[in-house]
Formats: C-alpha cells, sequence, structure tokens
C-alpha cells in the first residue's frame, strides 16, 4: 500500500498579501489587487489592469542581498513562499533535533520540485544597449559582449528556485523543475505525489511561481483578445477576459508517517492529481470542457471517491469567456444537479498563470481549514453555460473538507487536484 | 498479493543531432568516430570568442514536418523535435489513436524560452533604438511584435503543446527544464508515469537549439565554453587532461515507451529496456559540481537500485562529460565512488566528444544512444583523448568503437542549478 501523502506547510504571495492567511482574508472582504500599473504610460497602457509586485522591496522577500542580483523577481517570489511553507511545516528545527548521522539521510530524502514561469522578455532586454550600438553587425556584437552582465545566463535559469532552496538547505533528494503554463501546478504535485507515495522521499518542498506582468507579455495576451477590458468575472454573463498577476506559492508535502514520526501539524492531505491534455494546440481549447472533465474524473478515481464526495469546487475560473463556459460544461459533466459550492480567486489575485494552480491549491486548503469559502465580487449573473454552478457573489458555506481544484493551461493542458483538509478549531 | 511492478520498454528511438538528422545516420556517424563540430555557420559568429559549435546540418523541416501551417508556430528546435519524435513513432510502428491517446503521454526536456534574436532585434529596434528600453513606445504602439506567432513561439511549453497537438496525446503532458539535467529527467519522470499506472506509452526526450547570438553569447560570458576555434574535431575532449570547456551543440531526441506486456504482447522490437531513474540535487554550487561527486553520487545509486541492477552487472557508461575541467573531474569522482573495483571494469565514453553538448536535449539523445549501444552491442569511443588525466583514471573507450554484448548501461545528466539525471538501461530478455 503506498504512503498517505499529508501537507505540513503552506506559504503564498501575491498583490493581495503575503500569507495564505492574508490573501484569503482580502478576498473574503472583496478586495481585488487589479489596478493600472504604476509607472506605465502610453495609450494602450491606460485600458490594462494587473496585480504586479514590482514595487515590492526584495529585502521582504529574500534576506541574503547577494542573491538579489543573481536571480529574478520570480525566483525570489519563489524562494519567499518556499521559505514560509518550510517554516509554517518546521522541518529545519526537526533536522536539527536529529542525531548527526541522521542528517545526511534526512536531506537525501528530502525533494525540491517548482513550477517555474520561464523566462520574461524583459530579461532578454539586457542585451538591447549593446544592440543598438553593434547596429546588427553581428561581429560587433560577439566582440563587445563583456557589457552585459557575465551571468546573465545564471540569472535567466527557469530552474533557480530549485536550486537555492537546494543550496540554501542542503536538500538533495529527487527534483525536478517544470515549465509547463497554468498546468504547472498540478504537475509539480503531481511529481511530489508520487515520489512521495512511491518512497523515493520522505518530504518534498513544492514551489510554483511566475511574474506575467510585464508590458511585452501584456500587449501579446492583449493582442491576442485575452484581456478583460474591466475586470475578470469569472463565470458571469458579462466576461470578457482575463488579468494577469504576479505571485508565487509553496506546500511542504510529507509522507503521512515521515509527519507523524516528527509530531508535525498536518493540515490536510493530497488525494490525488488527474492531468488530461486536449491536444487543441497552444491557445486553443475545447468547448465542451472535455480536458478538465476528464482530469477530474480520473482524480475522482484515483482518489476513490465520487463526484458527491467532493464538497468545493476552486475552479480554474479565470474571466475568459471560452475557459469559463468550457469549465462549466466540464463541471455539469462532472456533476450534473448536484453541484458543490464553486469559486474562483482570479477576479482578485489576477492569473498568475504558472503559479495559479499552486496559489489556489494552497488557498483551497486555507479554505477548508477555516471553514470559508469567499464569494467571487465581480459575479452578478451566470453565463448561460454556468447557470447550474453554485457561484455566488458572496461567501458560501462548504460542502465537506474534500476540495476540488482545477487548472487549465496553454496547450490544452488540465490538472486536477483533490484535497482534504479538516477545520482548524483552534485558529 | 504482490504484484509485480510494470516495466517499462524504448520500442521507438528518433533524433535529430549534429551527426545526422536521423537516428540510423547518427549512430553510423558515432560508430565511425566523426565529429559534428565545426565553424558555426548559421549566423556570424566570427566575433564572439568561441566560434564553433555542433549545429545540425541541412535539415529540411518542410520536407520532414509537412504542415507549413504548423512550421509557422515553430521555432528551430520545435522543428527538431516534431522530426525526431515523428521518427520515433514511426520506427515504433505504435502511434495514438482515438482509443488509446489518453493512454498516451508526453514529457520532454525543453531550452529556455526566448524570441529569435531577428525577431528581439526588430523589438530592440523599434522600442529600444538608442539602448533604453521605452516602454511609453510599446504601450503607444500597442503590439510588441508585427507577428503575434512570435508570442506563441516563444511560450516556454510550446514545444509540448506542439507534440501533443501533433500526435494527438491527450494523456499526462509537461516540460521539464533543468538545464542540461532537463532530457535525462525527462525520459525517467516519464518512466515514472508508466510505472505508476498514468500512462501505458510515452514519448520521452527533449529539444533545445541554443547556438544563436544570445544562447552562444550567454555561455561566452560565463566562460564555459572551448575556444579552440581552429580545431573544432578536437575542441571537445572531455575527460582529456588539456579539456577548456564544452561546444554547443543544438538538436533533439525522442524515445517512444511502452509498457512492457503491451510491447511484448505485439511483437514490437524492444531496443532496451528502461530500468531504472536517479535523480538528485547536489545543493553546492550553480554551475559546478562537487569535487568529491556528491550529488551525481546519488543519482547514480538510485538509478542502479530503482532498476534493482548492481555496478557488476553494468557494462557500459555513457558520461555527461561535458569536458570541462570540473564537471569531468568530479563525474570520474563519483563513478568510482559508486562502482569501487568495478570502475576499473566498466567501459565510459562521452558522445559529446563527437555531437558537443545538446544542453536540454542531451540527456535524451544520450538515452537513444544508450538503448542503440545494447541493440547494437557497440559502444561509441570517447573521441579526443590523448593526455591522460590523473582525476580521470577511467576504463575510456577510445581509438576504436568496442563491440562486445552490453547487459547494461548507466546514462549521466548533470546540469547548470545542480539537478543530476542518471538512467538505467538494460537488455530485454
Amino acid at each position: 500500500m503506498s504512503e498517505q501523502v499529508v501537507i505540513t506547510g503552506i506559504g503564498a504571495i501575491c498583490a493581495l498579501g503575503m500569507s495564505p492567511a492574508e490573501i484569503l482574508s482580502a478576498i473574503s472582504a472583496g478586495h481585488s489587487a487589479l489596478a493600472r500599473v504604476a509607472g506605465w504610460s502610453g495609450a494602450a497602457a491606460e485600458a490594462l489592469r494587473a496585480a504586479p509586485l514590482d514595487q515590492l522591496d526584495p529585502r521582504r522577500l529574500v534576506e541574503d542581498r547577494k542573491l538579489h542580483k543573481r536571480v529574478r523577481r520570480t525566483d525570489l517570489l519563489g524562494l519567499y513562499a518556499a521559505e514560509r511553507a518550510m517554516a509554517e511545516a518546521r522541518i529545519l528545527e526537526s533536522r536539527a533535533a536529529l542525531d548527526a548521522r541522521l542528517v545526511e539521510d534526512f536531506n537525501d530524502r528530502t525533494a525540491v520540485y517548482s513550477a517555474s514561469g520561464g523566462s520574461n522578455y524583459q530579461t532578454q532586454y539586457d542585451f538591447f544597449s549593446l544592440m543598438s550600438e553593434a547596429r546588427g553587425e553581428l561581429k560587433h556584437f560577439g566582440q563587445e559582449l563583456s557589457q552585459v552582465d557575465p551571468i546573465w545566463l545564471l540569472r535567466e535559469l527557469p530552474n533557480n528556485v530549485v536550486c537555492h532552496v537546494g543550496i540554501r538547505h542542503g536538500f538533495k533528494g529527487p527534483n525536478c523543475c517544470l515549465v509547463n503554463h497554468t498546468s504547472g501546478g498540478g504537475c509539480a504535485i503531481s511529481q511530489a505525489l508520487d515520489a512521495l507515495s512511491d518512497g523515493e522521499a520522505d518530504r518534498a518542498v513544492v514551489v510554483a511561481h511566475d511574474t506575467p506582468v510585464e508590458p511585452q507579455t501584456l500587449l501579446y495576451f492583449d493582442a491576442l483578445g485575452l484581456l478583460t477590458k474591466s475586470q475578470p468575472r469569472p463565470f458571469d454573463s458579462r466576461h470578457d477576459g482575463i488579468a494577469l498577476g504576479d505571485g508565487a506559492a509553496a506546500m511542504v508535502l510529507e509522507t503521512r508517517s515521515s509527519a507523524e514520526r516528527r509530531g508535525a501539524q498536518i493540515l490536510g492531505t493530497i488525494l490525488s492529481v488527474g492531468f488530461a491534455s486536449e491536444a487543441a494546440g497552444l491557445l486553443a481549447i475545447r468547448a465542451d470542457g472535455e480536458g478538465p472533465a476528464r482530469a477530474s474524473e480520473q482524480a475522482l478515481a484515483a482518489a476513490g471517491l465520487d463526484a458527491d464526495d467532493i464538497g468545493t469546487v476552486i475552479a480554474h475560473g479565470n474571466g475568459g469567456p471560452n475557459s469559463d463556459d468550457s469549465e462549466a460544461a466540464a463541471l455539469v459533466r462532472i456533476f450534473g444537479s448536484r453541484q458543490p459550492p464553486t469559486t474562483s480567486f482570479k477576479w482578485a489575485c489576477g492569473h498568475l498563470l504558472a503559479a495559479a494552480g499552486m496559489i489556489d491549491t494552497v488557498l483551497a486548503v486555507e479554505c477548508l481549514r477555516h471553514s470559508e469559502l469567499p464569494g467571487i465580487a465581480t459575479f452578478e449573473k451566470p453565463s448561460d453555460a454556468s447557470a447550474t454552478l453554485r457561484l455566488s457573489p458572496a461567501a458560501q458555506s462548504l460542502g465537506n473538507s474534500t476540495a476540488l481544484i482545477l487548472s487549465r493551461g496553454f496547450g490544452s493542458f488540465n490538472a486536477a487536484v483533490i484535497v482534504n483538509a479538516p477545520h482548524a478549531r483552534n485558529c | 498479493m504482490n504484484i509485480p511492478p510494470r516495466r517499462v520498454a524504448i520500442t521507438g528511438i528518433g533524433m535529430v543531432t549534429p551527426l545526422g538528422n536521423e537516428a540510423g545516420s547518427t549512430w553510423t556517424s558515432l560508430i565511425q568516430g566523426r565529429s559534428g563540430i565545426d565553424t558555426i555557420r548559421s549566423f556570424d559568429a566570427s566575433g564572439f570568442a568561441t566560434s564553433i559549435g555542433a549545429e545540425v546540418k541541412d535539415f529540411d523541416a518542410e520536407q520532414r514536418i509537412g504542415d507549413r501551417k504548423l512550421l509557422k508556430l515553430t521555432t528551430r528546435s520545435h522543428r527538431f523535435a516534431l522530426a525526431a519524435a515523428a521518427e520515433a513513432l514511426a520506427d515504433a510502428a505504435v502511434a495514438p489513436t482515438p482509443a488509446t491517446s489518453s493512454r498516451w503521454g508526453c514529457i520532454s526536456g525543453s531550452g529556455m524560452m526566448g524570441v529569435a534574436y531577428s525577431e528581439l532585434l526588430r523589438t530592440q529596434r523599434r522600442f529600444a533604438p538608442a539602448g533604453e528600453f521605452d516602454v511609453r513606445a510599446m504601450f503607444e504602439a500597442g503590439s510588441p511584435a508585427a507577428d503575434p506567432m512570435e508570442f506563441c513561439r516563444s511560450q516556454a511549453n510550446a514545444g509540448v503543446a506542439l507534440l501533443s497537438h501533433r500526435f494527438n496525446i491527450t494523456g499526462f503532458c509537461n516540460s521539464v527544464n533543468t538545464a542540461c539535467a532537463s532530457g535525462g529527467q525527462a525520459v525517467g519522470a516519464a518512466l515514472k508515469m508508466i510505472r505508476r499506472g498514468r500512462a501505458d506509452y510515452a514519448l520521452a526526450g527533449g529539444f533545445d537549439s541554443m547556438l544563436n547570438p544570445l544562447g552562444l553569447g550567454s555561455f561566452c560570458l560565463l566562460g564555459a565554453l572551448s575556444t579552440d576555434n581552429e580545431t573544432p574535431a578536437r575542441a571537445s575532449r572531455p575527460f582529456d587532461r588539456t579539456r577548456n570547456g564544452f561546444v554547443l551543440g543544438e538538436g533533439a531526441a525522442f524515445l517512444v515507451l511502452e509498457e512492457m506486456s503491451l510491447a511484448l504482447r505485439r511483437g514490437a522490437r524492444i531496443y532496451a529496456e528502461l530500468a531504472g531513474d536517479g535523480n538528485s540535487l547536489s545543493s553546492y554550487r550553480i554551475t559546478d559540481s562537487h569535487p568529491s561527486g556528491d550529488g551525481p553520487i546519488q543519482a547514480m545509486r538510485a538509478a542502479m537500485r530503482d532498476a534493482g541492477i548492481e555496478p557488476g552487472q553494468v557494462d557500459y557508461i555513457n558520461a555527461h562529460g561535458t569536458s570541462t575541467q570540473m564537471n569531468d573531474r568530479s563525474e570520474c569522482a563519483a563513478i568510482r565512488a559508486v562502482f569501487g573495483p568495478d570502475a576499473d571494469r566498466v567501459n565510459v565514453s562521452s558522445t559529446k566528444s563527437m555531437m558537443g553538448h545538446l544542453i536540454a536535449a542531451a540527456g535524451a539523445v544520450e538515452a537513444a544512444v544508450s538503448a542503440l549501444v545494447i541493440r547494437h552491442g557497440a559502444m561509441p569511443i570517447n573521441a579526443n583523448l590523448e593526455q591522460d588525466d590523473p582525476d580521470c583514471d577511467l576504463r575510456f573507450v577510445r581509438d576504436r568503437t568496442l563491440s562486445e554484448p552490453v547487459r547494461a548501461v548507466l546514462s549521466n545528466s548533470f546540469g547548470f542549478g545542480g539537478s543530476n539525471s542518471c538512467l538505467a538501461l538494460r537488455k530485454s530478455e
């Protein structure tokens, strides 16, 4: 029998706050972090709404100032979330209490997984000055390269969070950095779940991070007609697009026996992860929601659950009409007329892309532990496809302590995570 | 009741490499000991400290892939991926059907995202003519690029999205980005995926091309590349005392992995069993591994434990062997530590000596080469190893291809950032 995988720490950061509790209370209060971006001007900038974290002092994220120049902001966000999750899980304290000869084994059996957003466009702008000077002459470009930061490539590495969590703490177990757009969070949880339940490691730090709020990315999204002209209204009849946000989230996952052995606080359990591609290409998705439906069915089967066992759905709900309506079709296929209370957070945090699936999972745990399901404040009247979903602009009560979290990313890739987290009475 | 664990067969191989645009031609070049390294021809690299590379040559994307509409959505490395994947599926004589597509997964090691240099140059000319990026100008223009497909091509998971779409793979799809360990980790993750029952079949591999001004330039800045521009074929000399850096290459490789009983039932040709995956983190420095071999040691041990094999059963190691001072020394120390007395018996070579370092594709190409080593009972040479390094005192395959039956192989890949992958392959009974 494979081992149960429990959650012993969570961390999150986005423009709404620097902890899962802070973010959830902002959402519950109906706050949105989406606004015009300070410092951006020009016609197209007027209409754009986003939730960046570019003004945050990096020292609030990571104390080590040397690191500020060696990695990108997205990595600092990931490292921050990872440290917060580790602090809550108290794994370093547990290691410090070990007999010296057991420390090596502890490190070898600690895994690190990250879902990264990949590169940013603007880091490539570091070459602009040289390119301008070279006037298209590659020979000159090559000769004068030393104007550019010699460690440019290392700052750019998508796997910097895995690397620096490892270097800072000496973890040497299984690891992976994956870049799979919004389905990345689910993929990272899935890899960690399999590694832990198969006994390859005892615990895993699992992180997702992304900083999509930069001019070139926003303008591309806008050119493709993906951005909202007002605010994201998931599943609402007036939904007209998404808004982007920066952020990161992390969890410490652990085998139940490892957590119990060290007397760790158990916040919840990862029951399963399902994944389905619609094979529709990079941007297209199917209208019938086949992908999210199949991913969910797979997750239910893997967890040995029926649809009726799901008490809450944290939908992908990004506010894009095609995405929302096909997701609603998937929820109808899974739950029929017995829809569980459903919500989405992207109207408030923005869409964190590679970090979205992880922050939704972390916030789901927070919701379940506090028996609190915030509504979608921008929601008024459901779109036709969403008519049977249980959505509300106000808070709803939770069905039970099990939640299904859906994420959908470029590539027509869909991930479905099922978590269980009992109510925390003492909080 | 004990259910025997699911095993995984390699039943198809496709490659596009500096040594050949297919698996067959790549293998022939390796066996002949040819070099795929030369002066860079795809752009003017004469001003760079390094002006040599291992380029894919005469690759006709239209002929290999056909679909011109699809090609508009692809970068150079995506094209390598699509061609290698199609070759692997044809080679395996199995492909996703409507009935099986959800039981197929696709995991690929992918290179770093970025727009092509020519596209970046256009952006610079429009919005940073004097070098300073003018955010207002970009927002006034309202569009960053004349060609919106630029956005699609530059998405970090575009490659795996293209593969899923092109071949109708509707199960687990993922893109691994652990620098030079990507390809190995992707193949290892696919093994686990099938064993775990998440899929029955996988298209697993990697693709990359950093042979462009930014890619080459950023490695030159790090001082990681050999600067032996006058002697390209000799520049990559892993484990030689005079080695002075790696040679940047490009390409792709994909394997068709298949749950063993399904492969046996349909009478598939099995190159080898993909028997074990070892994966560790060095947690030492970003670009160096520990001189003791710490990190790679855990990966190799884990791969053998996972495969249920002992050092005495391994006949060949396809080394990471980049031809940098640090990597090669550390890798030799790791092999010594793991193999003990067997380190004097096991044959070792780095095929990067002939095809350069394919970065995110390297581990996948070398896994494919390892499967062919088992299939053909032939071990390619470690080219250019002339001056022995006392710190690299293993039994290297030198001078000529070694033809001997091979029972099991380890394939090492270690990445910037400290991710290590070791794959164990074994002859299928």
